[in-house]
């Protein structure tokens, strides 16, 4: 039942050709970026880790490229400097808003925009201690073959509780990963899996390089359902886009600690000057309840997280009008 | 720069003497004693819930190398437990385990990577028995049966009925009754449990570093689960990151780390985890209260009948104790005549509970303001003239004889009442906010010791020597109270001395006198008093050294300010230093001591169980709490919080206000958001993102305000401040809420998805009304 961090290799490379070569070196190594999620997992022992490739050493990992309307973010960048970041707040108002929900003060100044994006899951039967999944029988996720979250089901249910994914998607980002084979880009949406045991498309030794922002061009904002103002992972997050186009609105929203991966809901009615508000924001909330489906990853019920979340969604919505 | 000096400390705010160290980092705690040279131990948990030990093989670990000890529940056949009559459990669990967590063996290796690989190497055959982890599970007629001699697992059941109930009820205008459900809480101490035991193989001597609040226990219990006499084991309390009863009784894993230690011949450090920590547990348990209070049309309550079960876990524990507090602390506030109390404390599959904060009274205290509150709406009358057509008179004597000499509740409401604007704002706020209020109080230290030895309640020794420095030594553990304080303010102030002049040693058997720890809110009143006496013994032999060297009789010496002289003649002025010398002149140097004895008279009822409850004098609070409630989302914000508490005096006006706030906070947490979840006997909140404390973010303005009615047996006048503030919270914020969006809720913790189920019901069951 110990809390000690198991014993393990660390590798500081300075460039991410380093990092590449260092995996094709070490095939089971991990990548660690600022570790805030990554350390305590381990302590926990939710996965065996023999070598540690440190990314926060990279030169110029967390940089910012402006390329006239679009805006380049590196993957190490803090999200304390993403904060305060005047033309982030300014352009991409739900981004900033989801790094300040994250955990705490502390955190946020290690931890970073690639290791939130490449959050591992979450579940009751999976964070805890070892003796307490060993007691537990283990589970699907890790070492164990069933899914005490659905156990009828032959998938992992464990949820995607990142705050950030959906602030970037309601802004159209994409990710740059790299590895030996070259680089891909692909929308942030396309980063993630529908399964709880294996979330993220990336290939074994794939690097989140970087995060590209498209000119803004809708208005923004994040929120998250959680108890408490600081600490808590989302019991379900919701980030709301809006932009103006022929004259009517249209409404993007994205939502993480609902599902397995987060969740992209674009959403095609439009609002007009002469729609009924109220009957369109019903509509809106009932399409939400039906897009989301938590599941008992935590304690709180799902059925709560998803009324919650819904009801966050409208109001979050009906302030961006 | 000289620093200002104050001689008439009690009642003045001073830092407390050791917070330097705490918030400069250089304060250590168990964790933190030097440990090159212990071994590291750790403990194996039980896997299943409730299961026959068929085997434990640890040969295997024996015989891995670095291992210098492994002890399973075959080394300990002596039971253990806080109260006498109810030793129910082993450090290490023999022929049954009990619950999922429980302790089964333990090793001791030159580091923890060695011990966790010894640990995985020990064998177990277990046959599952069927476990119950509700008290309605628990209560079943077919139910399994933890312990042999406990018929229907219940640990201990409690009838008692003062006055006449039933005519009392016939009486009443209005008569209503509910059912309150408060959910398991923990005490989630920020210091993870830890213990260093180092044992002299050649003298057979064993020291032992702990985190307990109650030292003296762990010494006797590591006596007796040792086979050691007392007198070898010395017992050492280090800086304590808080306890708020989680360490009163003596604890499994103190009595490994010892077992550990001798079986290894050597020194052994114990870290928990924090899930460990949780699961060493003995929290506040699950509590049913079925209540039912009749009342005359004017608020006057005229009868109340409450029955209490518990689901307290595994082993006995402070069990009894709790369920008897529970019906005792129904008196005590009110004027009550006729009251009926039954309770159930039952036996379940789960952690041990124990005494937390507001031991015993929280959750009862908090159906009964809950039920007051919408008795007195239903009357029409205000919840403020509810409590007041119900306040006692002091000094007086209880239906079941609890001792009330002084009683500050009616000043306290008028405080809140006053400073909340209630009467300009109580319903006239927007839809969503509320304000709500609850009155509450507790005992300043039980004035009969579970272990009753005759003895003074409270001892205080004080030594005066050449350097004119004098060293307090008490046994009070300051478990962040602020005890080590109140003694040194109670010193300085009887002999009108600087502050700086007195040095407090606590907590080390070697040293200090035996005190029977800090529990039930006991050391300012006990202790307090213990140090007073002590003062003014020494106080005296200086009045007579400064006497005699001024040739004049004891009573025409005024002792002032570190000053000695003849009252109305300053030219003879001595100073401290001068008498101090002149009074080791006489008898070198110089040690007095004071002892505090509760009055047989506070030691409450004849009537079995009934001395629990019984003290010294109570505390009295009164709260009013504003909220914001979001429907869409059940989410509660607490706006602002006025709270009042009746401390008798405060002798650290500092210290009894961030007590208040302390306690208004750690209601707060148990109202809104913390609670233990358990599947299948697992316990899933063992951790602090899922046991759910509040930050600093939902943190309130807490304004305080402090009542002083003066005690007659109090130390300086003063009563407890550490405990009464907290049961008024829950209340006051489940009668906020249904002031805010008229939800009359039945539970705790009002998380936003239970207040969001429970609007959902109530909209259904409105919806349902208008159709029929």
């Amino acid at each position: 039942m110990s809390a000690n961090l198991p014993e393990f290799n660390l590798v500081k490379p300075s460039s991410i050709a380093e990092a590449l070569a260092a995996f094709r070196d070490q095939p089971h190594a991990k990548f660690c970026a600022g570790g805030t999620d990554l350390i305590p997992n381990m302590r926990h022992g939710l996965f065996e880790v023999e070598t540690l490739i440190d990314l926060g050493q990279i030169v110029g990992f967390d940089a910012v490229t402006i390329n006239g309307a679009d805006i380049e973010l590196g993957a190490g960048i803090s999200l304390s400097k993403l904060v305060g970041r005047a033309d982030i707040r300014e352009r991409f108002p739900a981004i900033v808003k989801a790094c300040e929900k994250v955990a705490g003060l502390s955190h946020r100044e290690a931890a970073t925009l690639g290791g939130n994006l490449c959050l591992e899951t979450r579940c009751l039967y999976y964070n805890q201690s070892e003796w307490w999944r060993k007691s537990n029988d283990y589970c699907l996720k890790y070492q164990g073959d069933i899914c005490h979250v659905a156990p009828r089901g032959n998938r992992c249910r464990a949820a995607f509780c990142g705050d950030l994914a959906p602030a970037f998607m309601v802004h159209r980002a994409e990710v740059e990963l790299v590895s030996l084979n070259g680089a891909r880009r692909l929308p942030l949406a396309d980063l993630y899996v529908e399964d709880g045991a294996a979330h993220l498309a990336l290939q074994p030794g794939e690097i989140l390089a970087s995060v590209h922002l498209p000119a803004a061009r809708a208005r923004s904002t994040y929120g998250k359902i959680c108890q408490r103002g600081a600490i808590d992972f989302p019991q379900a997050g919701v980030a709301v886009s809006c932009r103006k186009e022929a004259g009517v609105l249209q409404f993007e929203l994205a939502f993480t600690g609902t599902n397995s991966k987060p969740i992209l809901l674009e959403y095609r009615e439009p609002l007009g000057p002469k729609t009924d508000a109220d009957s369109y924001f019903e509509a809106l909330e009932k399409q939400v309840q039906k897009s989301v489906s938590p599941q008992r990853t935590t304690t709180t019920a799902p059925h709560y997280r998803r009324l919650a979340v819904a009801a966050l969604a409208v109001r979050l919505a009906r302030g961006l009008v | 720069m000289t620093k200002p000096r104050h001689f008439h400390v009690a009642g003045t705010p001073v830092p407390l003497v050791d917070g330097l160290e705490k918030v400069t980092g250089r304060a250590r705690y168990t964790a933190d004693l030097t440990t090159d040279d212990a071994l590291v131990g750790r403990i194996l948990r039980a896997p299943r819930g409730h299961a026959r030990i068929i085997r434990i093989d640890t040969s295997r670990a024996k015989a891995l190398e670095g291992v210098r000890a492994v002890v399973t529940g075959a080394d300990c056949a002596q039971s253990y437990g806080v109260i006498p009559i109810a030793m129910n459990e082993y450090p290490m669990a023999r022929d049954v385990l009990r619950y999922r967590g429980e302790p089964l063996a333990a090793v001791a290796a030159i580091d923890a990577k060695t011990a966790q690989a010894a640990l995985d190497l020990i064998e177990l055959t277990l046959e599952d028995l069927p476990a119950v982890y509700t008290a309605k599970e628990a209560r079943a007629p077919d139910a399994v049966q933890l312990h042999p001699d406990k018929q229907g697992n219940l640990e201990r059941e409690v009838h008692h009925s003062f006055g006449d109930p039933e005519a009392g009820m016939a009486k009443a205008d209005l008569v209503r009754d509910e059912v309150f459900s408060c959910a398991e809480v923990n005490h989630a101490q920020m210091e993870p449990h830890a213990a260093l035991a180092d044992y002299d193989p050649e003298r057979g001597h064993l020291t032992f570093h702990s985190v307990s609040q109650v030292p003296f226990y762990v010494h006797l219990t590591l006596a007796r689960c040792l086979g050691m006499e007392a007198a070898q084991i010395r017992v050492v309390q280090p800086f304590i990151g808080g306890g708020f009863g989680a360490r009163t009784e003596t604890l499994n894993f103190e009595i490994i780390t010892a077992l550990l230690a001798r079986a290894a011949g050597g020194k052994v450090m114990m870290h928990l985890t924090r899930e460990e920590s949780f699961l060493t547990h003995r929290g506040r348990p699950q509590t049913d209260v079925a209540l039912k209070i009749g009342m005359t049309d004017k608020g006057k309550i005229t009868a109340v009948k409450c029955e209490v079960v518990m689901a307290g876990g595994a082993y006995a524990g402070y069990g009894l104790v709790t369920i008897l507090y529970a019906g005792a602390l129904l008196h005590g506030i009110y004027d009550i005549e006729n009251v009926k109390y039954d309770g159930y404390r039952v036996y379940t599959n789960l952690p041990p509970c124990g005494a937390m904060r507001g031991h015993g009274t929280v959750d009862v205290r908090h159906a009964f303001e809950c039920l007051l509150d919408r008795m007195a709406h239903e009357l029409g009358l205000d919840p403020f003239a509810v409590r007041r057509a119900n306040l006692l008179r002091a000094p007086t004597f209880t239906p079941n004889d609890l001792m009330v000499n002084s009683y500050g509740l009616g000043a306290c409401l008028d405080k809140v009442e006053t400073a909340s604007n209630w009467y300009n704002r109580k319903g006239k706020l927007p839809p969503g906010r509320g304000l709500g209020m609850a009155c509450s109080h507790y005992v300043s230290g039980a004035a009969k010791p579970v272990h009753w030895t005759g003895e003074p309640h409270a001892v205080v020794s004080m030594k005066l020597d050449f350097d004119a420095s004098i060293t307090v030594l008490t046994g009070a553990a300051d478990i962040g109270q602020g005890s080590s304080t109140i003694v040194a303010v109670a010193a300085a102030d009887i002999l009108s001395v600087d502050m700086s002049r007195i040095r407090v040693i606590a907590g080390d058997s070697a040293l200090t006198p035996k005190d029977n720890g800090s529990y039930s809110s006991r050391v300012t009143f006990m202790v307090g008093n213990a140090a007073i006496e002590a003062a003014r013994a020494l106080r005296q032999k200086l009045v007579l050294a400064a006497a005699k060297k001024l040739e004049s009789l004891p009573e025409d010496i005024v002792c002032e300010g570190e000053t000695f002289s003849v009252k109305g003649s300053a030219q003879s002025m001595l100073s401290f230093q001068e008498v101090a010398l002149a009074a080791l002149a006489e008898e070198g140097t110089i040690t007095v001591k004071g002892t505090f004895t509760t009055p047989i008279k506070a030691q409450g009822g004849k009537h079995r169980g009934g001395a629990v409850g019984s003290t010294m004098g109570f505390s009295y609070g009164a709260q009013v709490v504003e909220v914001t409630v979001d429907i869409a989302t059940g989410l509660i914000r607490i706006d602002k919080v006025w709270a009042a508490l009746d401390c008798g005096f405060a002798i650290n006006p500092l210290a009894v206000e961030g007590q208040i706030e302390g306690s208004v906070w750690m209601g707060m947490g148990q109202a809104l958001s913390e609670e233990t979840r358990f599947v299948n006997g697992l316990a899933v909140h063992a951790n602090l993102l899922d046991y759910r404390v509040p930050t600093m973010v939902e943190s309130p303005d807490i304004e305080v305000h402090i009542v002083e009615t003066i005690d007659p047996l109090g130390p300086f006048g003063a009563k407890e401040a550490g405990e009464g503030a907290l049961s008024g919270f829950p209340p006051a914020l489940v009668n906020a809420v249904a002031d805010a969006i008229g939800l009359e809720a039945n539970f705790l913790p009002m998380t936003p998805d239970r207040v969001l189920e429970a609007l959902i019901k109530q909209r259904r069951a409105a919806k349902r009304k208008v159709a029929s």
